[in-house]
């Protein structure tokens, strides 16, 4: 669809009032093939104090259209079983979902591999050093997505880490990825790292000091994720038709969906 | 010197040459319909406005006044169709004053075509042209490069054929207004739903010999739903550099103040804005 | 490559390497709750032979050591495998490879005289001659294993391999208590090896480790060791 609007530069050359030019027979043609693509869509995720929240939309594009209004991209790792129960852990992706599945089966083989070898359950910690590796192992033919990992660390405390695609990694309070994340994440550098806010009352002009970032609760972060995504929505074309969310804690994984709007 | 200013044309050669893109144009990613019904013809659109993958416009419109009963549905770059538009509609303005006859639909058609022709379709516009005139009601379709069509329904822009695919399964000959108005707002919310291109609300503009309605916001399907949380700073959030006060008195020796109060009466034109 | 195995499907091979540990020198370990201790005698065959150059107790990660007895050639590509595996697991985990894990892949690599479980060709023509004392420290606190030649590993408060192990065990099985600190644990090792040698010990011919959480593996230095062996001679054993 977006050729039909694409403007050509007028050029001395003969051009041509339709897209592709006619080719002689004898003339070789150049195929070529494009392994990627992108899904567009949106994660982020939260660290709290006990607890770390990931979320993404369900929706999967392809260009203007709208593959299925239903693709998870958040995903259990480790646990027991194909239904990863009892896992602690949960992997996002976004951007190529296809490079999204197999990343996440990779990393899913690899700790419940460890749980085997190790006779223990993988903490997030070596989780996301693991990971970086699958990602860095594939450095000149990369899978094609923003991962986002979280979990509780080994102090119980909610721990979040995110990569770029080739597997350079940081632990953070928040992130945001995908195709709206430079609409969601100076919202979150705002609301969660207080980022441009200053404390009211700690005197005039320059002497003011900055507002100090503070584990939010749970509640709060929860309202933050579905308004980040409400108003990503409102703005970007490939963000909608529904909401994943999963919660985790020492306890287990909390997982709930809540649609957005579908147009 | 009226018509198009082509003093940057070499710059912008040289500068793309080297790698310099061309800048976004807004597109309305669209979906526009219109569909003849027995004594009149609808045309409708969405309301999105697109700048790649960004809404730029919620609530854009993209139903264009050309004559009371003439009216185009527009797609592709929204300056263009814009533009184009009111040019035609300025244009046809001063014909029928100079005939002193009601204007044609198929004159507007025609001058379309040959403006937008003239320009090898780099002039980004997509029309549906709609109205009733002394011979009937129209309905026709301008592509940018220049081609037209005649149809008794019709679709275009990004989700045509999300659109097409209603009136292909519901279209029927011998329509009543009623239900041209339900194909046409069916068609453009098929093209809401399932085109990324095209979104938010229904406009409808129903053409009849008698009169023009024009229906804004048909249709809300997708009114924005309340915030879970308040977003307002506390006072003194931002940190202040140095503070300086202008008094009224000051600036009045400069311009002319007028007191328009506090209220909501006070303020001269509202400006449209997200909740 | 063809393996022997007897009427009742016992691996030839595997004995024979069994049987060639009994002739190796004797190796002790011994597990406390604040480390573990690991311990051997050198025999030193000739008056001329530098015996800083008899090593029988060697460093596999900062966190793991490891005592061994048999032949000490076959013990080195075991060794090697298992510092690489340590390395390996640091790189990919970020965290330190489990003691267990750690002997668990030196007994895979001691079972690669056969092929592999998915058709890996084999790589060595025999079995490994050497058993080992592993002793190391991680999130779980101390531990010892005790890896054959035949694959099977077992964890031990303690243990010992090697010529004289028969009567250093029964000697260890009366001796080890729960509650043995780390330098009673010296004394006791030093004990048992000194029991069992043919030759007098002293500070030359017997060499000491130990794998702590602190310090993780050491080897005792030549003033440690002269430390350990007064304060043995000072018990009256």
């Amino acid at each position: 669809m977006a050729s039909l609007f694409s403007a050509s530069l007028p050029s001395s050359d003969p051009s041509y009032s339709f897209n592709q030019a006619p080719t002689t027979a004898s003339e070789p043609r150049q195929h070529a093939f494009y392994p990627y693509t992108d899904n567009g869509g949106s994660t982020l995720g939260i660290s709290g104090a006990d607890f770390t929240i990931i979320a993404g939309d369900t929706r999967s594009t392809s260009g203007y259209n709208i593959n299925t209004r239903y693709a998870p991209k958040l995903f259990k790792i480790g646990g027991d079983g194909p239904n990863n129960e009892n896992a602690r852990i949960v992997l996002s992706v976004v951007g190529f979902a296809a490079d999204g599945r197999a990343l996440k089966e990779r990393l899913d083989t690899v700790v419940k591999m460890y749980k085997y070898q190790h006779g223990k359950d993988i903490s997030v910690h070596a989780c996301a050093q693991r990971l970086s590796h699958l990602l860095y192992n594939k450095r000149f033919f990369p899978f094609y997505v923003t991962a986002i990992l979280g979990g509780v660390d080994d102090e119980g405390k909610g721990a979040l880490y995110s990569y770029d695609p080739v597997g350079s990694y940081e632990r953070e309070q928040c992130r945001a990825a995908g195709a709206a994340a430079s609409l969601i994440m100076p919202f979150l550098d705002n609301q969660v790292n207080l980022k441009n806010q200053y404390d009211p009352n700690s005197g005039p002009g320059l002497e003011k000091k900055p507002r100090e970032a503070q584990p939010l609760p749970r509640e709060t972060v929860e309202q933050l994720v579905k308004d980040a995504f409400t108003s990503a929505v409102e703005r970007h074309i490939e963000v909608g038709d529904g909401l994943q969310t999963m919660i985790i804690t020492k306890d287990g994984i909390q997982e709930t969906y809540s649609p957005l709007k579908k147009d | 010197m009226p018509g198009f200013d082509f003093s940057n044309h070499n710059r912008n050669l040289a500068l793309h040459a080297q790698g310099v893109p061309l800048p976004k144009a807004t597109s309305t990613g669209t979906t526009i319909v219109g569909c003849l019904f027995d004594g009149g013809v609808v045309i409708a659109a969405d309301t999105r406005a697109t700048s790649g993958p960004i809404v730029a416009d919620k609530n854009c419109e993209k139903l264009h006044y050309i004559a009371p009963q003439i009216w185009c549905a527009g797609a592709g770059t929204a300056a263009d169709t814009e533009f184009t538009t009111a040019l035609i509609s300025s244009n046809l303005e001063l014909h029928a004053l100079s005939t002193g006859r009601k204007p044609r639909v198929v004159t507007v058609m025609t001058m379309l075509k040959q403006h937008l022709f003239r320009y090898q379709g780099h002039i980004g516009a997509y029309l549906v042209v709609a109205g009733v005139d002394p011979t009937g009601s129209q309905l026709f379709t301008v592509h940018a490069h220049g081609s037209t069509d005649k149809l008794p329904y019709v679709t275009m822009g990004s989700g045509s054929l999300a659109a097409m695919s209603v009136f292909e399964t519901q279209w029927k000959g011998e329509l009543t207004r009623e239900e041209a108005v339900k194909i046409c707002s069916d068609a453009i919310q098929a093209g809401i739903w399932n085109d990324l291109g095209s979104g938010s609300n229904v406009d409808v503009c129903v053409i009849t010999a008698e009169k023009t309605e024009l229906l804004r916001n048909y249709i809300t399907p997708n009114v924005r739903e309340q915030k879970m949380r308040d977003y307002k700073f506390a006072k003194g959030t931002t940190a202040v550099l140095n503070e300086k006060i202008i008094t009224k008195e000051e600036i009045s020796k400069y311009v002319t103040v007028q007191d328009i109060g506090d209220g909501e009466a006070g303020v001269g034109e509202k400006m449209e804005v997200d909740t | 490559m063809f393996i022997a195995r007897s009427e009742y499907g016992r691996l030839f091979q595997v004995e024979y390497s069994l049987e060639a540990i009994k002739l190796g020198s004797t190796a002790i370990g011994v597990s406390t709750a604040a480390g573990v201790i690991l311990g051997v005698e050198k025999r030193i065959t000739s008056t001329l032979l530098e015996t800083s150059s008899v090593e029988k107790i060697v460093e596999i990660d900062r966190h793991i050591g490891c005592a061994m007895s048999g032949l000490q050639a076959d013990a080195r590509s075991m060794i090697e495998h298992a510092r690489v595996t340590s390395q390996s697991h640091e790189f990919h985990y970020n965290e330190r490879l489990g003691v267990e894990s750690c002997t668990q892949a030196i007994c895979d690599l001691a079972l690669r005289f056969g092929e592999g479980a998915e058709g890996e060709e084999s790589i060595m023509s025999r079995p490994f001659g050497v058993a080992l004392l592993i002793a190391g420290y991680d999130e779980e606190g101390p531990s010892l294993y005790h890896a054959e030649p035949s694959g099977t590993f077992y964890r031990y408060d303690a243990k010992a391999i090697g010529s004289g192990s028969e009567g250093a065990q029964a000697e260890l099985q009366n001796e080890f208590h729960k509650s043995l600190t780390l330098e009673e644990a010296e004394v006791l090792v030093l004990k048992t090896l000194k029991q069992v040698m043919e030759e007098k010990l002293d500070s030359n011919n017997v060499q000491l480790a130990s794998v702590t959480r602190d310090k993780g593996f050491r080897i005792h230095t030549d003033e440690e060791m002269a430390g350990v062996v007064s304060r043995l001679e000072g018990s009256g054993a």
